[in-house]
C-alpha cells in the first residue's frame, strides 16, 4: 500500500475530538487533504512529531492523540519514542509509515532498513506494538485495533513509495495554532 | 542562592508542565521537585534532548498549559530548529531556563568555553528576549519574562549563572 492510501483508510476511525500530529512534508499535506481538519500539521520541526504528540497526550488525558510520522522523521527523534514509552500515556498512538526514504525531498534513502522494528518495539514494555507490511485486505482491521487499544500503542507499517500531487497546506502556522487551541479548548 | 522552596513554589503557582535536560546549576531545585513529584501540581517530563523537551512543551502549550523548559546553554545548540520552525513559527509561548556556563576561562570545563561566549549572541540571533536571573530580583525578573512571553506569544529565556540556583 501507499502512504496516502493508509492515511485515507484512517478516515472512518477518526473522531471529532481526536488530535492528529503529522510529520512535515508529504505526510502533513496528505493528512490535511484526506482527514478531518484542523489537526497539528507540522511544517518543520523534523524529528519532533512524537515529542509534540507526547506533550498533547499528557496535557489531554481524555483525548486520543495520533502521531503520523515517516521513517526519516521517526529516526531523527528516536530518543523521543523512548521518552514516550517511559510515560506511555494510554491515549497516545504512534503510526510510523516506513518507505525507507526521505520521499518529500526526492526519495533519498534513509537508514531505516537497519532497524529490526519488531525487535525494537518488542523491547518496550507497552501494551500494543506491531510491525508489518501494510496490506489492503487487513488495513482497516489493523488500524481499528491500533486506534482502540486501551494502552499506549505503536504501529509500524512498511509502505510503498508514493507521492500525490497535492497543494501545500494553505494555512499559516499561526492559523493552525489558533484553530488547534480553539478545538482543544472546545472539546474539554 | 535563591531559596529552592520559594523557587519551586513559584514554578508550581505559574506552570503546569516542566521538561528539560538537567544541569548541575539546577541541582537543588530539581532535587526538591523530584522529592515532591507525586503530589506536585507540576507535571515533570524528562527528555533525552533539549529539542525534544521543547517539542513536548509545544504539545502542552497547544493545550493551553504553561510550560517551563530547562537546559544547559550547550543545549542551545540543539534547539535552533524547534524554536524557529515550531515554537516561534506557531507562536507558542514558553519560558526557557538556561544555565550560563563557560563564563570564565575554565581549564576543567573547556567544553563550555565557546558556548559561554556565544550564548548571548545566539539568543540575540534567534530573536529570543532574555534576562539574567539574579538572587535579589529573581521573582520580579521571572514575572517580567512571563509578561513578555504572553505579550509576544513566543518563547523567552532566562540565563542562570553559577551559584544562583545551586
Amino acid at each position: 500500500m501507499k502512504g496516502f492510501e493508509v492515511i485515507k483508510s484512517l478516515k472512518e476511525f477518526i473522531l471529532e475530538s481526536d488530535v492528529i500530529v503529522s510529520s512535515n512534508g508529504n505526510i502533513s499535506r496528505e493528512v490535511f487533504h484526506h482527514l478531518p481538519q484542523p489537526q497539528v500539521y507540522l511544517r518543520g520541526s523534523m524529528g519532533l512529531p512524537v515529542s509534540v504528540g507526547l506533550g498533547l497526550a499528557l496535557a489531554n488525558p481524555k483525548k486520543r492523540i495520533l502521531v503520523i510520522t515517516g521513517d526519516g522523521n521517526f529516526l531523527m527523534g528516536l530518543g523521543s519514542s523512548v521518552t514516550a514509552a517511559f510515560y506511555r500515556p494510554a491515549n497516545l498512538k504512534i503510526l510510523i509509515l516506513d518507505n525507507n526514504t526521505y520521499y518529500t525531498t526526492g526519495g533519498q534513502p534513509t537508514v531505516s532498513s537497519a532497524l529490526d522494528y519488531p525487535k525494537f518495539l518488542a523491547s518496550f514494555d507497552i501494551g500494543y506494538k506491531y510491525s508489518k507490511k501494510a496490506n489492503p485486505d487487513q488495513i482497516k482491521d489493523d488500524l481499528s485495533k491500533f486506534l482502540t487499544s486501551d494502552t499506549f500503542a505503536i504501529l509500524h507499517l512498511n509502505i510503498d513509495e508514493s507521492k500525490e500531487d497535492l497543494t501545500n497546506i494553505p494555512w499559516h502556522p499561526e492559523e493552525i495554532s489558533k484553530k488547534i487551541i480553539v478545538k482543544i479548548a472546545e472539546m474539554e | 542562592m535563591i531559596d529552592s522552596k520559594s523557587f519551586v513554589s513559584y514554578l508550581e503557582r505559574n506552570f503546569q508542565f516542566i521538561s528539560g535536560v538537567p544541569c548541575s546549576y539546577f541541582k537543588a531545585f530539581l532535587s526538591l521537585l523530584a522529592s515532591n513529584d507525586n503530589d506536585s501540581p507540576l507535571k515533570h517530563i524528562y527528555a533525552t534532548r533539549e529539542d525534544e523537551a521543547v517539542g513536548v512543551a509545544c504539545g502542552a502549550v497547544f493545550s493551553g498549559k504553561r510550560v517551563l523548559v530547562y537546559m544547559q546553554n550547550s543545549g542551545l545548540g540543539n534547539i535552533g530548529d524547534v524554536l524557529t520552525s515550531l515554537a516561534q513559527l506557531y507562536k507558542l509561548p514558553l519560558l526557557l531556563l538556561i544555565s550560563y556556563r563557560g563564563l570564565e576561562p575554565d581549564r576543567d570545563f573547556p567544553e563550555h568555553s565557546l558556548m559561554g561566549e556565544l550564548t548571548e549572541p545566539v539568543l540575540k540571533s534567534l530573536k529570543l528576549p532574555y534576562w539574567i536571573l539574579t538572587e535579589d530580583f529573581w521573582e520580579s525578573t521571572m514575572n517580567l519574562a512571563l509578561q513578555e512571553m504572553e505579550a509576544i506569544s513566543s518563547p523567552v529565556a532566562l540565563l542562570v549563572k553559577k551559584g544562583v540556583l545551586s
